[in-house]
């Protein structure tokens, strides 16, 4: 995408309003899996970014890592570019109901 | 029962006879101490017989045999006397009644002084008297624990009247025969009094006796204090007993321990303390079902009721926790379920039950509910199965990941493969908090949808579910095992269980 000189964080929120539904995570990542099996599960087509597969990675990691404040960092869900969290987060709003509007909302669910 | 003006003059008379003695720290702190000059008081009430524990924990080396003849009578009258202090002091007489020591070293008290004779109340009569008073004393029970003087028993002092106080009231573990020949040979002061009978008893106490009583006080201080603490650290460690035991019964009524031998030694001290934790979570489930069962039918207001029901919401916080913890020291523990009972164990999904198959029940056990809260049920089955079958994707990967790391290939690097398994095996702790917080977010989802009573009657059907789990556990565990020998590999699971005694169930299932 774009050159070394852009800041991670910025690249972070681009490539988070690309896609109604992105996840940040790790190829070889059991929890990614789950919850990329969660989201499929559900109707929706998320948009992956595998930080091991890319060649920042490791700038995106440290600057994901900044923004939620905890070390294990991945998977990251951002939802109609907002960010969600990690499984915790994206399991309790599942099963608090508060899930389902939010994709709706960002056009990644259509009843 | 003794005259204040009393204690003194015994305690005068039996610091005396020590001092007399020569006799060092092994008397300690109650006898022989700074008194000094001829005790002018002839009367004593025959006191209880002192505690001789301060001989106890003098030097043992120290109870030489004398040899020399002396006056046993007078001696342990002066000892009982101290005693009496002694036990005031403390106020934990009850330890102190062993008698074999004392009197064997008693025996080994060196002559007594003359002087003794006359200014006590008399040879004979102490004699008689000590020796009765020495017997009754030994199982009599502490008296006037709550002396005022009783607190003084640690600070030693060169004071006289000081030390008397201080004397009486420590001087149980003074009675110390265990001063010896030996013990004068180790003296500060030069000049020994123990030959001679009376010969120290008429001089007054000269700077170096006064020393030596004075270490002698010192020294039966130290002991008192250590007894002490080593009699306190035996009652908590008694305590700590009981209760372990107390943990490991219920544990084992509830049928949480395997009674397999063989792998009794695979429970890791994580594992150990959790399920110690868990035996405590289950008592206190039960009495906060109890509160709740007196909620619904007293009726209570729906305040109260709101507080209860938060109540038990909180307690199974506090259970997921608790497994949080044991996750990070033993993952495995938590994930092959020994910790829960046999039925729960059947159908264990990641450390724990399944949420999706809680609300099936509830669905069914709740009836009736309002349309929107039925809706509400199903929706939670529904989402929570959905977070269920990736949870359980994602195990699955895992598994294949490692199966992939372990067997693959010729074993190059043996280490190598080990240490990346390893990362690997790190992750089951992340499946098995993502699981328990799965089934938190599903019990106070459901206490949302619910009223507060609905929710109420809903923990107390999740309350009696896994209560009769556990039931039917300890009852299979508990079954005859003959009758199954006695068939040829023919099934008879349920006459089996129908073969149990009918009043195994009153006991297991009382709420029904």
């Amino acid at each position: 995408m774009v050159g070394v000189g852009v800041d991670p964080l910025e690249r972070i929120e681009r490539l988070a309003s690309e896609n109604a539904v992105v996840i940040f995570s790790i190829s070889s990542c059991c929890m990614c899996h789950a919850i990329k099996r969660l989201f499929c599960g559900m109707g929706v087509n998320p948009a992956v970014h595998e930080l091991d597969e890319d060649p920042l990675g490791k700038d995106l990691e440290r600057a994901l890592i900044r923004l939620l404040g905890t070390s294990s960092v991945v998977p990251v869900v951002f939802i109609g570019g907002k960010l969600i969290g990690t499984m915790d987060r994206v399991m309790a709003c599942h099963i608090n109901g508060t899930l389902v509007p939010l994709l709706k909302e960002a056009g990644a669910l259509w009843l | 029962m003794f005259a204040g003006t009393g204690r003194r003059e015994w305690s005068k008379e039996a610091k005396r006879v020590v001092a007399c003695m020569g006799s060092q720290r092994i008397i300690g702190g109650g006898l022989g101490l700074s008194e000094a000059g001829p005790s002018t008081h002839h009367h004593h009430h025959v006191p209880s017989y002192g505690v001789l524990h301060g001989i106890n924990t003098a030097n043992p080396s120290t109870l030489i045999n004398e040899g020399h003849a002396f006056n046993f009578g007078e001696l342990e009258e002066a000892i009982v006397l101290q005693g009496v202090k002694a036990r005031n002091d403390e106020g934990k007489a009850p330890l102190f009644t062993t008698a074999p020591r004392p009197a064997a070293t008693l025996e080994m008290f060196p002559s007594w002084p003359i002087r003794f004779h006359q200014t006590s109340r008399g040879g004979s009569k102490s004699g008689g008297e000590s020796t009765d008073s020495a017997l009754s004393t030994k199982t009599e029970p502490p008296f006037e624990a709550e002396s005022p003087m009783s607190k003084k028993a640690t600070t030693p002092s060169l004071d006289h009247q000081h030390q008397l106080q201080h004397d009486h009231h420590d001087a149980s573990r003074i009675v110390g025969p265990s001063s010896s020949p030996q013990n004068q040979s180790q003296a500060k002061s030069p000049h020994e009094k123990r030959k001679g009978a009376g010969s120290t008893s008429e001089k007054p106490l000269d700077a170096k006796t006064l020393r030596r009583l004075a270490q002698n006080r010192e020294a039966a201080r130290k002991s008192r204090l250590r007894k002490k603490a080593y009699v306190q650290q035996l009652e908590s460690s008694r305590l700590k007993l009981t209760q372990l035991e107390q943990d490991l019964q219920r544990a084992r009524s509830q049928g949480l321990f395997m009674d397999c031998g063989g792998v009794g030694g695979n429970l890791s001290s994580g594992g150990a303390m959790f399920d110690l934790e868990y035996g405590r979570w289950l008592e206190e489930e039960q009495r906060l079902m109890g509160e709740l069962r007196n909620g619904v039918q007293a009726a209570v207001s729906e305040g109260e009721m709101r507080g209860i029901v938060d109540g038990y919401l909180s307690h199974y916080d506090e259970l997921f926790r608790l497994k949080s913890v044991a996750a990070k020291s033993d993952v495995f523990h938590l994930i092959n379920g020994m910790w829960t009972s046999q039925a729960e164990r059947c159908f264990l999904w990641i450390g724990g039950f399944k949420p999706s198959d809680l609300i099936t029940m509830l669905i069914q056990q709740l009836e009736p509910l309002a349309e929107q809260q039925i809706m509400g049920m199903y929706g939670l089955r529904h989402s929570s199965q959905q977070a269920e079958d990736a949870l359980s994707q994602g195990l699955d990967q895992l598994q294949q990941s490692l199966v992939d790391t372990i067997a693959g290939g010729p074993i190059v690097d043996g280490v190598q493969q080990m240490v990346v398994a390893m990362g690997k095996l790190a992750n089951l702790e992340g499946f098995v908090r993502q699981a328990d917080n799965l089934r938190q977010q599903t019990l106070h989802q459901l206490c949302r949808l619910l009223t507060v009573r609905q929710a109420a009657r809903c923990f107390i059907v999740i309350g009696e579910y896994y209560g009769r789990l556990r039931a039917l556990s300890s009852l299979w565990a508990s079954r005859p095992r003959e009758t199954l020998m006695s068939d040829d590999n023919s099934c008879q699971t349920t006459t089996d269980l129908q073969m149990v005694h009918p009043s195994h169930h009153q006991n297991h299932f009382p709420s029904f």
